[in-house]
């Protein structure tokens, strides 16, 4: 029988770390935070005095106490099903990363290439539930949204090919907990010389992957009226907007645990949690902020064109230096 | 009756041909006379295939059979001899599989066609040609296997050529291309047979290796490869593929894709690693690893840009044996369990979506992307089918696709890192690109066939049969179990297959005598399973428990949809609905084109395929002679 409670116990210690911390709630706490302190500080750089920083939370839970209405033409299940699996897949990366003092839940070997598969998810979700709502301008939009999907795929793939070769050097290091080992000893990747063009590549990659101006072409509010979220209302459009700020926070962990290594204080993994989204506001400030206060909105192709020569330019730099030892 | 099992192999190859024969004498008149004797036959075969899973893969037995027991007689071997080790079996496990679902599907699918008895005549030719491809120990037989594959699948290509003329078309460029393969591997047996004196696969491959390689043995390996090359649908011999894929009816496709190109890969594996033991070559490894990525990218990038469901299937399926010869070629142990893994997650992931291709052909009488819509609500549970293969096929966790394909990404990073060879950086940031155009082509077929708003004519459409579904039921659950417990598969099936390829020795010595392969220079080389730890099932199956109760809360919750709305039926702008899935036919609005700003982007690659694609048996036919001629000049220059 103890075997069995045991057992029992990880299961119900893994639920914990799905559901509290730092699964879903820490993920949704930090991220709608997030959201606030870039309105807040957009407003500022724009001399506006901008909303309260928790402003997200009241617009969540004022959403989520509107009437959901599902346009006719729209396929229910999928419509109401499509912000849920964005929501999980996001909230599941958060247990990827090594922020909590012993290690990450899912600490496999091959964290690096689940994560890129879980980051497309969230993309995924939104086409399919744009698609399932059956509106023009969900149509543009979900047209849109796939292509910038396309777009910063490439140099994604080639920054975290660069950092494995960096952290791994003849063994291979897929696992982020490798990756934070390894700069426990040798220092934050970022001053790795070597890795300066990947780590400029990521911070441009994360706002497409978040989706803010000057790359928010998919949902392009002034333009095609939000795209695929055009028909959305209440619980379901509530759930698509903390799918947002959950992937800044997240986008912004995923740097940091990639280039600045483990935040590691051993019990004290609260403060630990802190430290790590005092990073990613710092983050979130500098690659989406500040691009989104001084640009316009790019067109489609002129985005995939700069995701695949700038960027994907920048990781390359970074892939070939690292290839030979640098 | 101690090793009974022996006789199981020719057994089944004799059964399906025969069985061939007595549809055509028996089964002209009564449909079910016809079809009991087919079903027979593939059952019979599967359940002897499948037998030899206990002598084979748990025993690690080599089972070799000499036909009328002719046995080798001073050295030499005369007779045609059966010889299957676990390669073969695990490639003849993958043909067994194909052709029963396929049997069980055929059955309500073609109902409405004619000449059935010619159908399956045909269908039972292809099974026991493929079956004897991957049991026949003789390189003669193995040739005239491939021929009878070639000139069964030609002719089921054309099988409705009544209501599709451009299924002769189809069937015409694979049968010009597939005969320049032919006569290609016939001329390496022969030049082979020059400098061997026998056609026993497993004296060969220890002749060739006491005598080592001389210019007519090279010059017959770049022909073999190439024509082997040619059966696999590798690019640039690609072409035929995508029309012989689409015109066929969709059980024979699953068959095309779940047995023939695999038979062709299968092919590839037992030249280069076994009959020739080329793969220590570095150049040979840079060969195959580059066609290998070549086929994915040029068959995912032409698939977004297909308008018929088949179709994109069929460049699907190019692209995915792109991801097999690549891992092969990478000519590691890691690439070798990731290339046979994912060869048979292909045949389950990719003969699912296209008996789901089927299924929709069947209730709807078109498979037009442009002309579907909305099924997911009338066909739901071909939708699910669908779904599980669509997400297996772009690799996301936790479905079989995802397991294998993760496996190769590591296997061709690992290798680029002991070879230091960029172009192996260059070919993994492939593998991982193509998994993501793979995933958005197949966003783009379900919205355009299953989601979305049905046309008027869709209106009525059901549900396929039961006959149909079980056959999809059974390869979704495998899709499933493969990618939870991928574990278990690798160390029960695969790995048995990949001790195959690593110890010919054994393969030599079961066919010539003990100590003959040692004589001739083939030591052993044993290899074990380095486990490789992807995830842990058990948290992902709470995960998706987890998942499930999330989804079923939300569309439980109280949302309230809408009464039936009257539409205008006039197609005001206001009112056009379309999902951005296909050309402009439901709306004026530019950008319609899913992959729009993609194709704008890179509009001169797109054009300089869409020239070479042109359509043109003669320009086909002109690509496989350059890439024939560029093989054969490879393996002089960098193998001699």
């Amino acid at each position: 029988m103890p075997d069995i409670l045991a057992r029992l116990l990880d299961v119900l210690v893994v639920a914990l770390h799905v559901l509290i911390f730092p699964g879903l709630l820490f993920a949704a706490v930090g991220g709608l935070l997030l959201a606030g302190i870039d309105r807040k500080v957009l407003a500022h750089m724009q001399r506006r005095i901008g909303p309260p920083i928790v402003q997200p939370f009241y617009d969540f839970f004022k959403l989520m106490g509107k009437e959901t209405i599902i346009p006719a033409a729209a396929r229910p299940g999928i419509y109401k099903a499509a912000p849920i699996i964005g929501l999980v897949s996001l909230s599941l990366m958060m247990l990827f990363f090594p922020i909590f003092g012993h290690s990450a839940a899912f600490g496999g070997t091959a964290d690096l290439i689940v994560i890129l598969y879980l980051l497309t998810i969230p993309a995924v979700a939104l086409i399919i539930g744009g698609s399932a709502s059956g509106s023009p301008f969900a149509g543009v939009g979900i047209s849109r949204e796939m292509v910038v999907m396309l777009g910063y795929e490439l140099p994604l793939v080639m920054v975290l090919l660069a950092v494995a070769k960096k952290v791994g050097g003849s063994a291979l290091v897929f696992s982020l907990q490798g990756i934070s080992d390894w700069q426990l000893t040798n220092g934050c990747l970022l001053f790795q010389w070597s890795m300066i063009p990947a780590a400029l590549a990521f911070l441009l990659i994360i706002p497409a992957e978040v989706g803010t101006q000057p790359f928010d072409v998919a949902e392009a509010e002034t333009e095609i009226c939000e795209g695929p979220l055009i028909e959305y209302s209440g619980a379901p459009l509530a759930i698509f907007k903390l799918n947002t700020a959950i992937k800044m926070f997240v986008m912004t962990a995923l740097f940091s645990v990639l280039f600045l290594g483990d935040i590691n204080l051993g019990q004290y993994w609260l403060l630990g949690g802190l430290v790590l989204f005092v990073i990613s506001a710092v983050l979130t400030i500098l690659c989406m902020t500040f691009i989104h206060a001084f640009t316009a909105r790019l067109k489609i192709e002129h985005l995939f064109k700069f995701y695949w020569t700038v960027v994907a330019g920048l990781a390359l730099v970074s892939l070939v230096l690292v290839w030979f030892g640098l | 009756m101690s090793n009974f099992y022996v006789h199981f192999p020719v057994i089944s190859v004799m059964g399906l041909f025969l069985a061939a024969f007595l549809v055509e004498i028996f089964g002209n008149k009564n449909k079910h006379v016809r079809y009991a004797i087919s079903l027979i036959a593939c059952l019979g075969a599967a359940a002897m295939t499948f037998y030899l899973i206990v002598p084979v893969f748990f025993r690690g037995e080599v089972i070799s059979y000499w036909m009328g027991g002719w046995k080798p007689e001073g050295g030499y071997a005369f007779g045609i001899g059966y010889e299957i080790d676990g390669l073969g079996l695990f490639f003849g496990l993958l043909t067994a599989l194909t052709f029963l679902m396929s049997v069980l599907f055929s059955r309500r699918y073609m109902e409405r066609d004619g000449h059935l008895g010619h159908y399956y005549t045909l269908f039972l030719m292809l099974a026991g040609s493929v079956l004897g491809l991957v049991f026949t120990g003789d390189v003669f037989n193995l040739f005239i296997m491939i021929e009878i594959m070639t000139f069964a699948s030609v002719a089921l290509t054309a099988f409705r050529h009544g209501k599709h003329p451009e299924a002769l078309e189809g069937a015409f460029k694979y049968l010009v291309l597939g005969s320049i393969g032919s006569s290609l591997f016939l001329l390496g047996v022969a030049l082979l047979y020059l400098t061997t004196h026998t056609l026993n696969m497993a004296q060969i491959a220890a002749l060739i290796s006491s005598k080592g390689m001389q210019p007519t043995t090279l010059l017959a390996f770049g022909t073999m490869l190439a024509g082997l090359a040619v059966k696999s649908f590798v690019v640039p011999f690609h072409t035929p593929a995508a029309d012989a894929y689409a015109t066929a009816p969709a059980s024979v496709s699953t068959l095309f894709s779940g047995m023939v190109n695999k038979a062709g890969i299968y092919g590839i594996i037992r030249l280069t690693y076994i009959l020739f033991r080329t793969m220590d070559k570095e150049s040979l490894m840079l060969l195959l690893s580059i066609l290998g990525a070549l086929t994915m990218f040029v068959g995912v990038t032409m698939a977004l840009a297909q308008h018929d469901f088949k179709r994109l299937l069929a460049f699907h399926s190019i692209s995915q044996i792109g991801y097999v010869l690549m891992a092969v070629g990478l000519g590691t142990n890691l690439g070798l369990y990731g290339g046979l893994f994912h060869a048979m997650n292909h045949t389950l992931f990719k003969g699912l979506l296209f008996l789901t291709a089927g299924a929709v052909y069947y209730a709807t009488g078109t498979t037009n992307l442009d002309k579907l819509g909305g099924l997911a609500k009338r066909m739901p549970r071909t939708t699910a089918c669908f779904l599980v293969g669509a997400f297996a096929i772009s690799g996301i966790p936790p479905f079989n696709g995802f397991a294998s394909k993760w496996i190769i990404y590591q296997a061709a990073y690992e290798k680029a890192n002991l070879s230091g060879n960029f172009i192996y950086v260059i070919i993994t940031v492939t593998a991982l690109l193509v998994s993501v155009m793979t995933l958005a082509s197949f966003i783009k077929v379900t919205g355009a066939v299953f989601f979305g708003q049905a046309p008027a004519t869709l209106e009525k459409t059901k549900e396929v049969p039961f006959g149909m579904q079980l056959p999809m039921f059974i390869m979704s659950a495998l899709c499933i179990a493969c990618g939870l417990f991928y574990n278990q598969t690798i160390v029960y099936v695969v790995n048995p297959a990949v001790n195959a390829v690593t110890n010919p020795a054994k393969y030599v010595d079961t066919m010539m005598g003990e100590g003959y392969a040692f004589a001739n220079g083939i030591g052993p080389q044993p290899t074990t399973f380095t486990s490789v730890s992807i995830w842990d099932p058990v948290f992902w199956l709470l995960l998706f428990v987890i998942v499930t109760c999330a989804v079923t809360l939300v569309a439980v919750s109280g949302a309230r949809e809408r009464g039936p709305v009257s539409l205008p039926e006039k197609t005001d702008s206001k009112h056009a609905t379309f999902f951005g899935c296909e050309e402009s036919l439901h709306s004026h609005v530019g950008g319609s084109d899913l992959f729009w700003g993609f194709k704008k982007d890179l509009k001169g690659y797109f054009k300089v395929m869409g020239n070479l694609h042109s359509g043109k048996t003669n320009d086909y036919a002109l690509w496989v002679v350059i890439g024939v001629t560029l093989i054969t000049l490879f393996t002089f220059v960098f193998l001699s």
